[in-house]
């Protein structure tokens, strides 16, 4: 039913939803924007950092070390993942690497599933978070909140690392003209392995800090793939903002949708993804040139 | 990659299959499959043909193809069960009609973007497919619970009438089935629309700059692996009963991808033995090993490690490993590789004047008064850099104009807006009285205006002939045909043409061997061949002689001069020599406008050239 | 030992031969210019010096180090810079940002000032991106950026093309001041009277091959060599 405390209860879910996909976008887009590739192991890298925290927490009981867990577990994945597999890749066609990473996608689900089994895993939020707040016409549930403001705090600091600093100068010059830095006495192979660690890191994050909204199972990593992929094409392929932005609006558009009716929420984020496509194909904020 | 179809020659390849099909249910349950896993190896790799065609032919990567499975399976389940129909067959068929459909649609939207766009695009719709079929549809689908009651087909045949359940004669049902579809897809590979579909895979760009409109193609490809996904979904519905809603997830599409890439890309019967492989290790190692769910993970291994060293699969191994077999029995005398500048061939060719190049095109109508190419105020700027500032050129019938010019000048650029690559951002081409500003490069190719490359665009995976053949093609053909069965030896002339213009550039004796063997004197050769089988009558050539030495230049002029007889050639070149030997008159450019134009020697006189070539003034 | 040693470099662009046994060499301090038609191979020397395109046999020996297997870093760490024809500045990043990156493996790199007293044109707009950057300012930067490094030797590929006369002006007496400064150039240039007035010593580069070596004095005096080379 459409009443108030309803439709800003999705309202708000739209956002939670919406941040996390702006955070995992962004680490897609920036490993396409830099390196050309198509992490398709993106989404089973948000399932690990997820598994990752969780093992954490069972040793130590903290929240706070079970996110750090899972985000630089992911993150030594992803340079791992980088050194060893995908700078193989950049000298062979598109579709290659698409495979390859798809494959190292499956292996990483099956791998997780093989070592935990099929069973959801959850973790409790922090009891800083934890409970429902009021917001005056309506009451929330507190951790939701939080990962808002959690995840706007990574969205800040993923900001801040490319255009603050100066590995995302040398990450932004890369993007361009990967040649060029190259020539300049920076090994650009270096920069493109932490630029994935970074990218699978922001995953990995994500995957952590949504457990306690929603428990985990080895397949988690498939939908949230493909609500990301959508969020790329309608923000633009290599934007960061455009990642943001996308994110957002998926996010509102998955929440408020189901409120009509659950089951259509997933067609329409294709149906504007469709109409992005036609009207704007570079996406929002993209920019003409990559693929 | 060499396709299989090399190694296996006529129908041998039919035949062995038949042969497989037939021996198979004898030796296959001695190690281990169960007649199940055998149809279910057969419903796969059937869905795997359509795959193969759409993917290790054309190379468009879907991860959709769940979504065309499943809506094949559940219109035929549909109609065999909640609307009564009798005949299988007939459920089937229209089961088939609606994933093509369902294919058209969708490949309308996936195929505006292409590589990693249009992967993603796929995965979307894989998702949004089984979305659909779980919720809103449920009614119609049996949501979660999918469609039970699914019968098997009943034959009759006069004498006897043959009902098909399970077990043994399901699976002559469905090896006539994938026998029938196997036998289809080699039919539509050996057909010119399959030559283009390996063309557009190798260099998409020089397809559609040879004539072919390769949106068109890509869809039609999309459409028939749609058709036999659909197919194969519907064959699945009757082989278990039932038809499940598993059929339409993204794990479908992923399995279906893995087992094309383990049993071999572009062999189309790599898709059946992946499958064989996949479903056989899945009953092998959680029955018997009771790995559990372990197996999926071992697969996954493997598949990346397929992917990085053995694109080809098992299939191409195999026909690697009889390849090598059969050349060390051969016995050695081949000819020799290599040797462009200095094969007998090339001093033969230029001794006498050589066969006539193919015509020019036909107009069609009578000879348009008038200049062939009249270009106006023609302009491109790229942000705020004037690549072409209002060109004004016109060329005459017949003539053979030179175009030089310093770096930066903006020859490439005015190149590539005459053969419409690249849209201007003011200003008008007409060409035989036809304004064809805008019009796209296929388009401008069917009209009879080509050009060929500074940098070669070869189709680099075919051999000379198999290139000059697609160019001819389109020329033949014009930009689509629907010629899906059609033998390219039953097309009028085509033979003929490849034959000349191979000739012509003195590419006969080595037109089989893939391009990847030539040296780089026979590669350029072949460039200026592509552009000469599409029979233009205003041809373009871009800096014919880059990268040669003065032998392969000599040889290389004398080629220029023979084929600009009886059509308007244009050529861009730094070998200024050669240039001004060759054209009647010469066009320089200079910072994209016109400097001045005129003979050779008044060229070669002319200040203001020297300047622009040789510096500013300065003390 | 010369600074840099070229013997019997060969260098292919995809399949094309474009380089056939170039023999060069460059001592310290000087200008060394390379003249010759479009196409015939010059770009591809400097880019074969800088690592950016392989050489498939020869050797170049930098200061002793072989330099022909190295990537493109290596290069720019062992003291090499190259100038791109086309500039390839970072449009996304401003004037600054452009100096810092390309001074950041550098360890005896120019301070900001220094540079911006060479180019004042430059510290007007340094907070200007690469983009928003005329031709000239664009040819400034390119060139500012390889100096920040301190390079042993830099690399020219046409500098002063497409640019208004007074830029070029400006321009040339900034070249000038750095040879004078004691800094080895190695200038590939169209303009024969830019090059002629900054090189010491000419090569000659025609359809990839080395036709002639000699002090620019002897070319001035003897322009029959110039047309008996570059035909125009």
């Amino acid at each position: 039913m459409l009443s108030l405390p309803n439709f800003a209860a999705q309202a708000f879910n739209g956002l939670v939803l919406g941040a996390l996909l702006a955070l995992i976008a962004s680490g897609l887009t920036i490993i396409y924007g830099t390196l050309g590739v198509l992490n398709l192991a993106h989404g089973a890298m948000f399932m690990v950092g997820g598994y990752a925290g969780v093992v954490a927490y069972q040793y130590t009981g903290s929240y706070l070390v079970a996110v750090a867990a899972g985000s630089l577990f992911v993150m030594a994945l992803g340079l791992l993942m980088e050194r060893a597999v995908i700078r193989h890749f950049y000298d062979r066609p598109p579709e290659d690497q698409i495979l390859v990473t798809f494959g190292l996608g499956i292996v990483y689900v099956e791998l997780v599933r093989l070592i935990f089994g099929s069973l959801s895993q959850s973790m409790p939020p922090p009891s800083w978070a934890a409970g429902i707040t009021s917001l005056g016409f309506m009451i929330y549930p507190t951790y939701r909140l939080a990962v808002v403001g959690i995840v706007a705090v990574a969205l800040l600091a993923l900001y801040l690392v490319l255009y603050r600093s100066r590995l995302g100068m040398i990450v932004r010059a890369g993007i361009e003209d990967a040649v060029m830095v190259d020539s300049l006495g920076i090994d650009v192979y270096r920069v493109f392995m932490i630029v994935f660690g970074i990218g699978a890191m922001a995953a990995g994050f994500a995957g952590i800090v949504n457990v306690p909204i929603a428990p985990i199972t080895p397949d988690v990593g498939e939908s949230i793939l493909v609500e990301t992929f959508v969020v790329v094409v309608i923000g633009g392929v290599g934007s960061f903002p455009g990642a943001v932005l996308g994110g957002l609006i998926a996010g509102e558009i998955l929440s408020l949708t189901s409120m009509v009716d659950p089951a259509y929420s997933q067609v329409m984020l294709f149906l504007v993804m469709t109409f992005v496509l036609v009207v704007r194909p570079r996406g929002l904020l993209g920019e003409q040139g990559r693929a | 990659m060499i396709e299989a179809r090399r190694g296996i020659r006529g129908l041998a390849f039919e035949g062995w299959t038949a042969l497989a099909l037939v021996v198979a249910p004898f030796v296959l349950p001695k190690i281990g499959f169960v007649p199940d896993t055998m149809n279910r190896v057969l419903v796969f790799g059937l869905f795997g043909v359509g795959f193969d065609l759409l993917f290790g032919f054309a190379g468009l990567l879907s991860f959709g193809q769940s979504a065309f499975f499943g809506t094949g399976g559940f219109v035929a389940a549909y109609l065999l069960t909640r609307m009564g129909l009798t005949s299988v067959m007939l459920g089937l068929a229209v089961g088939v009609v609606a994933a093509a459909v369902a294919g058209l649609l969708v490949g309308m939207i996936a195929l505006r973007r292409t590589g990693i766009y249009f992967a993603m695009i796929t995965v979307a719709i894989a998702e949004v497919f089984f979305f659909m079929e779980n919720s809103p549809l449920s009614d119609y689908t049996g949501g979660e619970n999918g469609l039970p009651g699914v019968p098997g087909p009943t034959f009759n045949f006069g004498f006897a009438s043959v009902h098909v359940t399970g077990g043994w004669s399901m699976y002559v049902f469905l090896a006539v089935c994938y026998f029938v579809g196997l036998a289809l897809a080699r039919r539509i590979i050996a057909s010119p629309v399959g030559r283009i579909f390996v063309a557009i895979r190798d260099n998409p760009l020089r397809a559609a700059a040879v004539g072919h409109d390769v949106h068109a193609y890509k869809l039609l490809a999309f459409v028939i692996a749609a058709a036999y996904a659909g197919f194969a979904g519907g064959l699945l519905g009757v082989l278990q009963g039932y038809m499940p809603p598993e059929a339409f997830t993204f794990d479908t599409s992923g399995q279906l991808i893995m087992q094309t890439v383990i049993g071999g890309l572009g062999t189309l019967i790599g898709p059946l033995v992946g499958a064989a492989v996949w479903l056989y290790l899945r009953d092998f190692l959680q029955g018997s090993l009771g790995m559990g769910a372990s197996w999926k993970l071992a697969l996954g291994v493997v598949f990346v490690l397929l992917v990085f060293f053995l694109r080809r699969g098992v299939v191409g191994g195999v026909s690697d490993l009889i390849a090598l077999a059969r050349s060390s029995a051969r016995a050695p005398g081949k000819a020799a590789p290599g040797g462009g500048d200095d094969s007998p061939v090339f001093a033969a060719a230029s001794q006498n004047s050589g066969p006539a190049p193919p015509p020019a095109r036909d107009p069609g109508e009578p000879e348009i008064a008038g200049p062939i190419l009249q270009v106006r105020d023609l302009s491109k700027t790229y942000g705020g850099l004037a690549a072409n500032s209002e060109i004004n050129f016109s060329l005459e019938r017949g003539e053979l104009r030179g175009v030089i010019g310093p770096n930066g000048a903006g020859k490439s650029t005015f190149f590539k807006m005459l053969t419409c690559e690249i849209n201007p951002s003011s200003g008008s081409i007409h060409f035989e009285g036809r304004d064809i500003t805008n019009l796209g490069v296929t388009e401008v190719c069917q009209l009879g205006l080509s050009k060929s490359y500074q940098v070669n665009q070869l189709f680099t995976r075919l051999t000379p002939r198999e290139n000059i053949t697609i160019a001819a093609l389109a020329e033949r053909r014009g930009k689509f045909r629907l010629d899906l069965l059609r033998n390219p030896a039953d097309i009028p002339g085509l033979s003929q043409q490849v034959h000349s213009t191979l000739a012509l550039v003195s590419l006969t004796e080595r037109a089989d061997v893939p391009v990847s063997g030539l040296a780089y004197g026979e590669k350029r050769r072949l460039e200026i061949g592509l552009a000469l089988a599409t029979s233009p009558s205003l041809l373009l050539l871009d800096e014919p002689l880059a990268g040669m030495s003065p032998r392969e230049r000599a040889e290389t002029v004398k080629l220029l001069k023979s084929i600009s007889k009886g059509r308007t050639t244009v050529i861009i070149d730094h070998d200024m020599d050669a240039l001004f030997e060759m054209s009647e008159r010469v066009t320089v450019l200079q910072l994209g406008k016109i400097l001045v134009e005129g003979t050779p020697d008044e060229i070669k006189a002319n200040a203001a050239v020297r300047e622009a070539y040789l510096g500013g003034v300065l003390e | 030992m010369s600074l840099i040693e070229v013997k019997a470099l060969n260098s292919y662009y995809g399949d094309s031969h474009i380089l056939f046994d170039i023999d060069m060499h460059v001592e310290r301090n000087e200008v060394v210019a390379l003249i010759g038609r479009n196409g015939a191979g010059k770009t591809t020397t400097l880019k074969s010096l800088m690592g950016i395109v392989r050489p498939s046999a020869g050797s170049v020996k930098f200061d002793g180090l072989e330099l022909v297997g190295l990537p493109s870093h290596a290069i720019a760490r062992a003291g090499m810079q190259l100038v791109h024809e086309e500039r390839r500045i970072f449009g996304s990043l401003n004037v600054e940002q452009n100096l810092v990156l390309a001074g950041l493996t550098a360890p005896n790199r120019w301070p900001l000032d220094r540079v911006y007293e060479m180019f004042p044109r430059l510290k007007e707009r340094r907070d200007s991106r690469g983009t928003d950057l005329s031709g000239g300012e664009q040819q400034m930067l390119a060139i500012a950026r390889a100096l920040v490094r301190d390079p042993k030797v830099v690399l020219l590929d046409e500098p002063f093309e497409g640019l208004a006369p007074v830029i070029v002006r400006d321009l040339v007496g900034a070249c000038r001041d750095l040879a004078a400064a004691g800094q080895t150039i190695v200038l590939v240039e169209q303009n024969l009277a830019a090059t002629l007035a900054l090189a010491q010593r000419v090569y000659i580069v025609n359809n990839g091959h080395v036709v002639h070596e000699g002090p620019s004095r002897e070319l001035k005096e003897q322009p029959k060599l110039l047309e008996r080379y570059l035909g125009v």
